[in-house]
């Protein structure tokens, strides 16, 4: 039986004394080897809540809360957010402005800095980090000239190099092509195999419903679901009275339901869906 | 025979900085009333290119045309306000205190009249659903909205051709409708969007040209349709098209139109 490696108990927070409440009485557990993709509308609180489980809200950032988050059993509240970094990692959303070293390579060895890492294994760590991120050929340059989504595989990389039990990227995907979302997807996924807790804030549903075992569905700072991932998409009215969509093929299958019924329950995956759809193959 | 609202002549681009050659010679010509997206790999050079649209950077080598004219002698002002540009970052583009000086600063530096800047904000305020944050600290916003305004800030000056960079990265489905309402309003007046995006959802069901670029070069040049079509050329392309189109790839022959979208596809598989 797994242990939880994340708590919030009626956890609460705003920015400041006469600002609304962005988060609104949380509680939720998470695991340690879970896989949670995060979605909901924008201002649903997703970055605040990936904020707050590090403890950067309130400790370092300040703001007003309530109740308690709980990480690897100790509770933010007294450790005032201390040692948070030993167990997880985090990628924020605006990574690249956070940036603060003149080459790559010395970027993603800062982040390892802290931890008193021996040369060599930083080294190799580096090494790691930016050939899984297919950033290696960028090593010599400066974080500041390189594109939009070089940068955010860098910010993804600073985070790899520390191998922390728990990784959360807040939208970290947004501006990789194709192929280097995926990429990222199968990064991750391998870290989930190895026994490694993930939490992903992502807009394509379609790659949360691939990847994720769970699904975490906040609106308006409040949890309207987490559940596995198949119950949640299911659901298709209170997703889309959240504003959140289903992957394309959970919303062909929905929709066409009244002239067809495929194999199993609703498909969520390409996988799935071809097994449900497989009727209709041409030639089948 | 839509008139011709930008053409690149053999574009070369080199940053001096680590000597990049992030454009290689590019021939591409935007017509009014387009709506174009402009597709390929990190670093393929699409935010290079579309910002010698605006003067942000000058050719290398190679020529840039902004309505039939030579741009060579024009500047950041002439070329911007009838090129619109939303930046990748939005961290990069605002600077003002609130949000609304951000909307009317351009359209004063435009030397737009008072009434008129009113006017505009006024609709821009409306569509783009900013009432409620009008007197923010637009450095307070989150990312999204952040994001939302910058592309407000520039529909204020009402542009004849509006570049997006990146609209879609992290914005949710109501973002996404104001962005797809944005869209439709600029091509009901006839004007032209390019759009850079890495959201294949979203190029297949909003755009009326795809423009893929691989290394600095254009690499395909064609409407969605036939940019989505062709299995193999995607793979090969490292272009992953829209998971409806690849269930409807798995059901059927090759050889068909491509389904873009999900109510194309409930269409066709109907009864
Ligand atoms: N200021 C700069 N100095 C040096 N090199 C740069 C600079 N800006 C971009 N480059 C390089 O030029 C090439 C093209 O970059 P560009 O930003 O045009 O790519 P892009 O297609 O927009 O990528 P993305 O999808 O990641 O936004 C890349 O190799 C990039 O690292
Ligand atoms: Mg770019």
């Amino acid at each position: 039986m797994s242990k939880p490696i994340i708590e919030l108990k009626n956890f609460s927070y705003r920015y400041t004394h006469d600002s609304p409440i962005v988060l609104k009485n949380i509680t939720f557990t998470i695991n340690e080897g879970d896989f949670v993709g995060i979605i909901g509308c924008n201002k649903a609180g997703k970055s605040t809540l990936c904020k707050s489980i590090v403890g950067i809200l309130p400790f370092v950032a300040g703001g007003e809360w309530d109740g308690e988050v709980i990480v690897d059993g100790k509770s933010l509240n007294e450790t005032k957010g201390e040692g948070v970094t030993d167990v997880i990692g985090i990628v924020f959303q605006d990574a690249e402005s956070q940036f603060t070293q003149s080459t790559v390579e010395d970027e993603i060895a800062f982040a390892m800095c802290n931890f008193g890492y021996d040369r060599e294994l930083m080294r190799e760590r580096v090494r790691f980090a930016a050939t899984e991120c297919d950033i290696y050929d960028l090593l010599g340059r400066s974080p500041y000239d390189l594109s939009g989504g070089q940068q955010q595989r860098l910010a993804v990389a600073c985070i790899l190099a520390l191998q922390p039990r728990v990784v959360i990227l807040d939208e970290s995907t947004s501006q990789l092509d194709p192929l280097g979302r995926d990429n990222i997807f199968k990064l991750v996924s391998k870290l989930h195999e190895m026994g490694k807790t993930v939490i992903m804030v992502d807009h394509n549903i379609e790659k949360i419903a691939d990847s994720a075992d769970k699904v975490l569905v906040l609106h308006d700072g409040e949890v309207v679901m987490f559940d596995e991932k198949h119950k949640v998409f299911s659901n298709k009215q209170l997703l889309n009275e959240h504003f959140v969509r289903l992957p394309q093929v959970a919303d062909a299958a929905i929709d066409l339901s009244k002239s067809f019924k495929g194999k199993g329950d609703i498909p969520i995956t390409l996988e799935e869906a071809e097994k449900y759809f497989g009727a209709l193959k041409r030639g089948a | 025979m839509a008139r011709e609202v930008i053409r690149t002549e053999n574009l070369v681009h080199v940053y001096p900085n680590g000597n990049v050659r992030a454009l290689r010679g590019v021939n591409m010509t935007i017509y009014e009333g387009e709506i174009v997206s402009i597709i390929g790999q990190n670093g393929s050079g699409k935010t290079t290119i579309v910002r010698h649209f605006n003067g942000l950077l000058r050719p290398t080598e190679g020529k840039v045309y902004l309505f039939g004219e030579d741009t060579a002698n024009k500047t950041v002002a002439q070329m911007s306000q009838r090129c619109g540009y939303v930046f990748q970052n939005p961290n990069h583009q605002i600077f003002c205190t609130t949000v609304r000086e951000e909307l009317e600063i351009a359209a004063k530096y435009f030397n737009f009249t008072e009434e008129e800047t009113r006017k505009n904000c006024d609709e821009v305020i409306e569509m783009m659903n900013l009432k409620d944050i009008i007197d923010a600290h637009p450095m307070t916003l989150d990312y999204t909205t952040k994001k939302v305004l910058t592309i407000a800030s520039v529909l204020v000056f009402k542009p004849e051709v509006l570049i997006l960079d990146e609209p879609t990265g992290g914005l949710d489905e109501v973002g996404r409708r104001m962005l797809t309402n944005v869209l439709k309003m600029m091509h009901d007046n006839g004007h032209t969007v390019i759009i850079i995006s890495h959201d294949m959802d979203y190029v297949a069901e909003n755009s009326t040209r795809v423009i893929m670029m691989a290394q600095g070069q254009v690499q395909d040049d064609a409407t969605p349709r036939e940019i989505f079509k062709d299995q193999e050329k995607l793979k090969f392309s490292q272009i992953d098209p829209p998971q409806i189109t690849n269930l409807d790839f798995y059901l059927t022959d090759r050889k068909e139109d491509s389904i873009l979208s999900v109510s194309e596809f409930v269409r066709k598989y109907e009864k």
